[in-house]
C-alpha cells in the first residue's frame, strides 16, 4: 500500500501486536510490521487515554524511537501509521504531533513543507479535507495557526489536523490549494477573516465578506471588532468578478440571483451559455453570513452555543449540535453516558428522514413533477410528528447540552415511534415505486449534472453528493461517532455521478435510517443521559463530526478562559459541495440548472421576490412577494407590464 | 401516472382542521414560558441560563426596582429557564399561538424591589431573594445562637457585613474555643 513504509529498514520485524480489526487487516499487513517492532519500546509511552497534553513529545530531540508509532494499542487509539509514514517521506517536516481524542492527532508541521503535507496526507494515504480552520493563537503562541483538517478514509481511519503556524508579521504561508483543490474555499475565508495572505493561491476574491466591506477589517483577529459592530459601507456598487472560461465560444450571461424563485436560497449564480448549453458557470454565495462564530466566541457560553448551533441550518441542525457538543467532548475527554450517545443517534437519524423525504419531493418539484411533491410531503409529516415526540419541538431543536441530552426517551414513546417507523415504511415504499416507475423521472435525472470522480476526488464533496459518484464516504461507516458505533452501517453509493444517482443514494438512506432507529431503540441502554462530571480546561481543542443528511458536518472547538470559546469553527455539509457545482453545471442545459442546484440539497432559506431579467432588453424588474402571490391567484393587471 | 391518481384517491385529505379546530399536540411539546411572579424569587438563574438573552433582568436603582423581563419574540422555546429555575416560578406551557399586532406586546415584566441594608440603607439585593432565606432559615430551631446570627447578616449588605465580621472576630473565637 505504502512503498515508502515497506522499503524502509523497519520492515521485517512482527509479533506482538495487539488485535487488529480484521477487516483492514490484510491490506495493511505491510504498514503494520513496520509498526509492531516499535510498539514494545512505545507501550509506555501509548498510555495516556485521553489526555491530549501527555502526547508532546514531538518537540523533544531525545524522542527519536518515538517517532514510528503503534496503530493499534491498548487505548483503542488509532492513526499513527499516518503520523509515521509523514516522517518517512519528509524526515524535517512534523514539529510536534499532539492527541486529541482516541481518533484524532494534531501534527504540527514546518511552514514551508504544509503544501507537501496536505498533498501527501490526501492523495497518498487516502484523506479527503474537511475543514481549513485558521485560528488567531497571537495571544497564545504569538503566532495565528492554520489547520487542515483530513478525513482519513483508507486504512488506519482517523483524523488528521495538519497545524502550521504563521507568523503575524509577514502573515503569509505557502498555498495549498494549487496541489489540493480543495482547500480553495478555506484558503479564500483565511484571507477574507483573518487577513492571512495564502501565498499561490489561484483565486484570490473575497469569499465570504461582502463588497462594501472594509479592506483592512478581518472580523475573526481577537483584536479587530466588537461583534457588534457593523462599519459603514466603503462602495455602493458590486465588484465581485464573476469568471469563466468560454471555451471560444461567444456566450450570453444569464444572472439567476441573489434571491430567485428557482435556486431557494440567496446565492448569485452566473450561467455563460451558448443558446441552451451551459458553456460555464459561476456563483456567489453568502449573502446570509449571520456572524454565528463570532457571537460564539464574543458572548455565549458553552452550553449556550448548542442551542445556536441548533440554528445553523433549517434543516439539519440537530446534526450541527451534535459535532459541537462532541467537539467540546472531544477536547475534554468527556465520556458521554451511553443512553445519551444512542439518543443522540437516534434524533440524527429522525432527522435524516424528514431531510431526504423532503428533498425527494423537490427532486420531483424541480422535475415539474409538483404531484410527487405533494405527496412525498404528505409523508413527511410523519417524521415531523416523530422529532416533536422524541424533543419537545418538530425540528429536534434544544436537545443537546455539553455532556449529554437534556430528554430521556420513554417507554411509551419507544413504542409510539416504532409504529410510526411501520407507517412510514410503507407509505413511503408506494411512492418510491410509483417515483421509480414513472418515466419522465429517470428522462430528467439520468445522466444530468455529471459530477465526475476526478472532480470528486479534487474537492473533497460530501453526502450523497459524492455517494452518487461512486465513493461510498460516510461519517457514520468511517468513523463511528455517538450511537453508531453499535450499528453496523453501510456507506451507500451509486455508481452513475448524476442526479439520479444522488436521489436513489437518498432513498435507499431513507430506508437505512429507519431500520437503524428501530435497532437503537432496542439497544438503547439503561442509565442516565447527562453528565457533568467534568471542568471546563483553556485551549483545549478538539473537532466533532457528524453526518448530516446532506453530509458531513465538522466543528472545531478551541475553549477559552472565560466560560467562552476561545474559537469555533462550523463547517457545513453544503460547504464542501459548492465548490464542485461549477463542474456539474458544465454542458449541461438552462432547464437543468435548478434542478441540479437542487441536487447538491443544498440548505434553504426562505426567498420573498423575485427579480425578472429580460436578456433582450437589457432591463430588470423586481416583482414583490405580495404582487407575484396576487398575480397568481387573479392572473390579472401583470406586474411586469407598465 | 395511474398510481399516483389511485394513491391521491386513497389517502383522501391530509390537511388538519386547525384553525377551525384545535391542533392536537404532542403532550411534552414545548410552548410559551409561563412565569409565576409570586413564586419567583428573583434569582436570575433563568436569565443566566437563557441562550438567546429572551430573559433578562434589569436593575433600576432610582426607583429602587429590578426588573425581571421576558422577550416572547426572542424565545426559542428551550426550556433552560424552567431547568435552572430552584422554585419552579417559570414552566413551559403547551401555548404556541404568540403573534401580537405590536411588538411591545411581545413583552413580559415583573417588578421587584430592592433590599436596602439596614446598616448604611444601600441596596444590595432584591427583597423576595432575602425574603426567601429568611424564611429558609426559620424552618431551623429559631434559638439556635447561628440561625440568629445568619437572619442578623442576612439584613445586611456584603461590604456591612464584612465590618461586622471583622468586629466580630473575638466571638468567633469563643465559639471554637468551645468547640474544641
Amino acid at each position: 500500500m505504502d512503498t515508502q513504509i515497506s522499503d524502509s529498514k523497519l520492515v521485517g520485524a512482527d509479533a506482538g501486536m495487539a488485535s487488529l480489526g480484521d477487516a483492514q487487516a490484510a491490506q495493511r499487513s505491510e504498514v503494520r510490521s513496520a509498526m509492531t517492532r516499535q510498539s514494545d519500546v512505545q507501550a509506555a509511552a501509548f498510555q495516556y487515554g485521553m489526555q491530549p497534553e501527555a502526547f508532546q513529545y514531538g518537540m523533544q530531540p531525545a524522542a527519536a524511537p518515538k517517532d514510528a508509532c503503534a496503530s493499534f494499542n491498548e487505548a483503542g487509539n488509532v492513526g499513527e501509521s499516518h503520523i509515521f509514514a509523514l516522517r518517512q517521506k519528509y524526515p524535517s517536516a512534523v514539529l510536534a504531533v499532539s492527541r486529541q481524542s482516541h481518533d484524532q492527532l494534531t501534527v504540527t508541521v514546518k511552514r514551508e513543507f504544509l503544501p507537501e503535507s496536505v498533498e501527501f496526507l490526501y492523495y497518498v494515504r487516502g484523506g479527503w479535507l474537511s475543514v481549513v480552520v485558521g485560528n488567531d493563537e497571537r495571544p497564545i503562541t504569538g503566532n495565528y495557526s492554520v489547520n487542515y483538517v483530513l478525513s482519513m478514509e483508507e486504512a488506519d481511519k482517523c483524523f488528521i489536523i495538519v497545524r502550521t503556524e504563521v507568523d503575524a508579521d509577514t502573515l503569509e504561508f505557502p498555498s495549498v490549494t494549487p496541489k489540493v483543490p480543495a482547500c480553495v474555499w478555506g484558503e479564500r475565508e483565511l484571507r477574507d477573516m483573518f487577513g492571512l495572505r495564502p501565498i499561490g493561491l489561484p483565486d484570490e476574491r473575497r469569499l465570504v465578506l461582502p463588497d462594501d466591506w472594509p479592506n483592512d477589517l478581518y472580523p475573526l483577529r481577537k483584536d479587530s471588532m466588537d461583534y457588534r459592530y457593523r462599519p459603514p459601507m466603503t462602495t455602493q456598487t458590486e465588484n465581485y468578478e464573476f469568471v469563466h472560461d468560454d471555451q471560444g465560444k461567444e456566450t450570453t450571461v444569464v444572472p439567476i440571483g441573489p434571491m430567485h424563485i428557482t435556486s431557494d436560497e440567496p446565492g448569485h449564480f452566473r450561467l455563460f451559455v451558448e443558446g441552451e448549453d451551459i458553456i460555464d458557470a459561476d456563483y456567489r454565495l453568502f449573502y446570509v453570513h449571520r456572524g454565528m462564530e463570532k457571537v460564539a466566541e464574543s458572548r455565549l457560553n458553552y452550553d449556550n452555543v448548542t442551542f445556536l448551533t441548533d440554528r445553523i441550518c433549517g434543516i439539519c441542525g440537530y446534526a450541527h449540535s451534535v459535532a459541537y457538543a462532541t467537539s467540546v467532548e472531544n477536547a475534554l475527554g468527556i465520556q458521554v453516558p451511553e443512553r445519551a450517545q444512542i439518543i443522540r443517534a437516534l434524533c440524527l437519524e429522525v432527522e435524516r428522514l424528514h431531510s431526504h423525504l423532503l428533498n425527494i419531493g423537490l427532486v420531483c418539484h424541480f422535475c415539474g413533477f409538483d404531484t410527487g411533491f405533494y405527496q412525498f410531503f404528505r409523508v413527511r409529516e410523519t417524521s415531523m410528528e416523530l422529532a416533536e415526540l422524541l424533543t419537545g419541538s418538530r425540528k429536534t431543536y434544544g436537545l443537546n447540552l455539553i455532556g449529554g441530552v437534556r430528554r430521556d426517551v420513554l417507554g411509551e414513546q419507544g413504542k409510539a415511534i416504532k409504529s410510526a417507523i411501520v407507517k412510514l415504511r410503507k407509505d413511503t415504499q408506494v411512492l418510491i415505486d410509483a417515483l421509480i416507475a414513472t418515466p419522465n423521472f429517470a428522462g430528467r435525472t439520468a445522466g444530468v449534472g455529471i459530477l465526475d470522480r476526478k472532480v470528486a476526488r479534487d474537492y473533497s464533496p460530501v453526502g450523497p453528493t459524492v455517494r452518487g459518484s461512486g465513493y461510498a464516504r460516510d461519517t457514520r461507516a468511517d468513523h463511528p461517532f455517538v450511537g453508531y458505533k453499535h450499528l453496523k452501517v453501510e456507506a451507500r453509493s451509486y455508481p452513475g455521478c448524476d442526479i439520479q444517482s444522488r436521489a436513489l443514494v437518498r432513498i435507499d438512506e431513507f430506508f437505512d435510517s429507519l431500520d437503524m432507529i428501530e435497532q437503537l431503540l432496542d439497544i438503547a441502554a439503561v442509565g442516565p443521559v447527562l453528565t457533568t462530571d467534568f471542568n471546563y480546561q483553556p485551549h483545549q481543542y478538539a473537532i466533532g463530526f457528524t453526518e448530516a443528511p446532506r453530509g458531513e458536518d465538522v466543528h472545531y472547538s478551541m475553549l477559552g478562559d472565560n466560560q467562552k470559546l476561545y474559537r469555533w469553527r462550523c463547517k457545513a455539509a453544503t460547504y464542501s459541495n459548492w465548490p464542485v457545482l461549477r463542474a456539474m453545471l458544465k454542458g449541461n442545459t438552462i432547464a437543468d440548472a435548478p434542478l441540479i442546484v437542487g441536487s447538491i440539497d443544498p440548505c434553504y432559506s426562505c426567498t420573498d421576490r423575485v427579480t425578472v431579467v429580460d436578456v433582450k432588453k437589457r432591463s430588470q424588474k423586481t416583482v414583490a412577494y405580495d404582487q407575484l402571490e396576487r398575480y397568481c391567484a387573479t392572473r390579472k393587471h401583470s406586474p411586469l407590464k407598465g | 401516472m395511474f398510481e399516483w391518481i389511485k394513491e391521491s384517491l386513497t389517502v383522501g385529505n391530509a390537511t388538519v382542521k386547525y384553525p377551525f379546530a384545535p391542533l392536537e399536540l404532542i403532550p411534552d411539546s414545548r410552548g410559551k414560558p409561563e412565569h409565576d411572579a409570586l413564586a419567583c424569587i428573583v434569582c436570575g438563574a433563568c436569565a443566566t441560563a437563557c441562550p438567546p438573552n429572551a430573559l433578562q433582568m434589569h436593575l433600576d436603582l432610582p426607583n429602587n426596582n429590578y426588573i425581571w423581563q421576558i422577550n416572547y419574540g426572542r424565545c426559542i422555546f428551550c426550556g433552560r429557564c424552567e431547568e435552572v429555575c430552584p422554585v419552579k416560578a417559570i414552566e413551559l406551557t403547551q401555548e404556541f399561538e404568540l403573534a401580537v399586532m405590536s411588538k411591545d406586546d411581545m413583552l413580559e415584566t415583573a417588578t421587584y424591589s430592592l433590599q436596602r441594608c439596614a446598616l448604611c440603607n444601600k441596596q444590595y439585593a432584591p427583597s423576595k431573594e432575602i425574603d426567601y432565606l429568611n424564611s429558609l432559615l426559620d424552618s431551623f430551631a429559631q434559638n439556635d445562637e447561628e440561625v440568629q446570627r445568619a437572619k442578623e447578616q442576612l439584613s445586611i449588605c456584603p461590604q456591612c457585613r464584612r465590618i461586622a465580621e471583622s468586629a466580630n472576630v473575638k466571638f468567633i473565637c469563643e465559639q471554637l474555643e468551645r468547640r474544641a
